[in-house]
């Protein structure tokens, strides 16, 4: 009996694979190797899944270990690609960046306070340790002391923050760090005089997003920049002979409109993809 | 006639005793050999950190989390040694573990031990039997559901309620009073802790003879006198080994406690009065775990290297003052 069934399942499976590797045995199997940006995995990872349905034969494989780790990798040519959060330093020679897609930081705090837009100033007074009390910040209408949350070094959202808000200085040491932008969202709904940063991808109902310089966040102000917590997430390439399917994937990840879908579901903002 | 004997009675087994001891002790050894290999990789990897600092390194002195923004700026910046920034006095990460495990481990004992007591001796044979499964369940639960447990519910809890508005605002300059604290790190790490130390002490309490505690009782001496003076003396060193195994859980644990802990380099005043079970901290584990991005970066890694070869040593040591203090109790003690 279990042979037997087992034979069955064989041939099963034999008639059922038999057409897709003939399809597969046209495009040679390829693995792409890329590392770098945290803050960009989630959206690579989507953009991954979505391109391998297109192109079976690919296969990628992406470390998370840092935007700066991954250029590094990419000057050694340990990666055939570097996922970078932040522009090109004197450092990165030997590479050249690609701008792929847009990526918003979000501002929020409890619903509790009223306030609606923050300038960056005083979002800077907040992290730098200067304002301490939601009574220095007009339209807060709480008297409460701020409690400030952020995100730990290992983030992309981090260096982000410190050069866009805190013009490269580090935050206070009254700003509580946390392991990741899911934890800095929970935070914030949990304490009333909370205020918090993160991506786009993280806003919760739970939370109030506030317009920065009387600018909101959102799909349209993230995508034209003027929504001053904007950046682009940079494929970062060897200058000189850069892989092929690699440049392939970026220029898709660029241009099409099935990435563009993608890039907007999984909270990222594309930029010059075609619209249909 | 010729018979022919079975084939299988002329051939040796195929693992004979000595083949299965040669091969288990290349095993064992190949473990060793591993460990060993560990042991130089951290202490080599470490070196430069503690070559710069000497034995500056484990005191205090300025804001260990601006040196470590230091180590790691230099470190992107420079490409050779001598471009690098080597300071690190990380006394507050060092107090900030003593405390969190220190109180874990004493709270847990206490509770451990008369729950342990409880089950073995106490209680009814059906809640027993809910008891045990229980126990051992909590105590395989991984440290991340209890770090959740602690953003969810406790630290909102101690944030919102315990700390007044009053207390908040007097150190609004230097740190932040937002329930993230060593209360809420102790708490959740006592609770993460205690199954294993229950469920070790009740192996212990349970392999008492029970021929010992019956000549007591047939004295005439009550059950809770007689457990108390024979059972938990006799068991003495599976207190031992279950609070050696507890502080070693507790002392490397780091996704938790990096979670809860507030996770500033502040060492927690105990002259703050009421404030200093609210102040935040962040331990030696949870050091690592928040700058793991930067272990490719030279000075930082030997920094992180040297954190984890400090608690590398404190958990040979503590396994050996474990060792060392069962050695007197050993006489009328059960093996554990």
């Amino acid at each position: 009996m279990k042979p037997r069934t087992l034979a069955a399942l064989a041939v099963t499976a034999t008639l059922a694979v038999v057409p897709s590797q003939a399809s597969a045995a046209k495009a040679k199997k390829v693995t792409l190797i890329g590392s770098g940006s945290v803050a960009a995995q989630p959206y690579f990872l989507s953009l991954f899944k979505a391109y391998r349905t297109e192109h079976p034969n690919v296969r990628f494989v992406y470390t998370a270990n840092g935007g700066n780790v991954g250029v590094k990798d990419v000057q050694q040519g340990k990666s055939q690609f570097a996922g970078q959060a932040r522009t090109p330093l004197p450092s990165d020679a030997g590479t050249t960046y690609v701008k792929g897609f847009l990526d918003g930081m979000v501002v929020a705090t409890n619903p509790a306070n009223k306030l609606t837009s923050i300038g960056l100033p005083q979002l800077k007074d907040i992290y730098s340790g200067v304002a301490t009390n939601w009574s220095s910040v007009a339209g807060s209408g709480l008297t409460s002391t701020i409690s400030a949350f952020g995100r730990d070094s290992n983030g992309g959202q981090y260096q982000f923050f410190n050069t866009a808000v805190l013009g490269g200085a580090a935050p206070a040491s009254r700003v509580t760090p946390f392991l990741s932008d899911g934890l800095v969202a929970n935070a914030v709904a949990k304490d009333q005089a909370a205020i918090g940063y993160h991506g786009l991808a993280w806003v919760t109902k739970k939370e109030r997003v506030l317009k920065i310089n009387g600018i909101a966040p959102s799909a349209k102000t993230i995508g034209n920049q003027t929504y001053p917590l904007t950046r682009f997430i940079f494929f970062v390439l060897p200058t000189t002979n850069p892989n092929k399917n690699v440049q392939k994937f970026v220029d898709w990840v660029r241009t099409s409109a099935a990435a563009g879908k993608v890039l907007t579901k999984s909270g990222a903002v594309p930029a010059f993809n075609k619209k249909k | 006639m010729v018979s022919v004997a079975p084939h299988h009675e002329e051939r040796p087994p195929r693992w004979s005793d000595r083949r299965v001891g040669i091969l288990l002790g290349a095993l064992v050894c190949g473990v060793l050999v591993v460990i060993a290999g560990m042991l130089v990789v951290v202490l080599h990897r470490a070196w430069p950190s503690f070559q710069h600092n000497g034995l500056a390194w484990f005191g205090p002195g300025g804001d260990v989390d601006e040196q470590i923004r230091q180590i790691s700026l230099s470190g992107q910046s420079g490409t050779k040694d001598s471009d690098f920034t080597w300071t690190f006095h990380a006394w507050p990460l060092i107090w900030s573990t003593i405390l969190i495990t220190g109180g874990a481990v004493v709270i847990a004992f206490v509770t451990s031990l008369f729950v342990a007591v409880f089950a073995v001796e106490f209680a009814p044979p059906r809640m027993r039997a809910v008891l045990d499964p229980l126990i051992r369940l909590l105590a395989s639960v991984p440290s991340v559901v209890y770090g959740l447990i602690g953003v969810l519910v406790i630290t909102p809890f101690i944030g919102n309620h315990l700390i007044s508005e009053g207390q908040k605002a007097s150190v609004a300059f230097q740190i932040p009073l937002t329930g993230f604290s060593l209360l809420a790190a102790v708490l959740i790490l006592t609770v993460m802790i205690a199954p294993l130390m229950i469920a070790i002490f009740s192996e212990g309490l349970r392999s008492v003879p029970q021929t010992w505690l019956e000549g007591s009782l047939a004295l005439g001496v009550n059950r809770w006198r007689t457990f108390w003076k024979i059972a938990v003396r006799t068991a003495r060193p599976a207190l031992v080994a279950g609070t050696v195994l507890a502080t070693a859980r507790a002392l490397g644990e780091a996704v938790m406690l990096a979670m809860v802990s507030g996770s500033v380099g502040f060492a927690p005043n105990p002259l703050d009065g009421l404030l200093f079970f609210v102040e935040p901290s962040r331990p030696l584990a949870a050091t690592i775990i928040s700058n793991s991005e930067d272990l490719s970066n030279p000075p930082m890694s030997s920094t992180l290297f040297a954190i984890a070869s400090v608690l590398l040593v404190s958990a040979a040591l503590l396994s050996l003052a474990g060792h060392l203090a069962k050695q007197p109790m050993k006489k009328y003690g059960v093996r554990s």
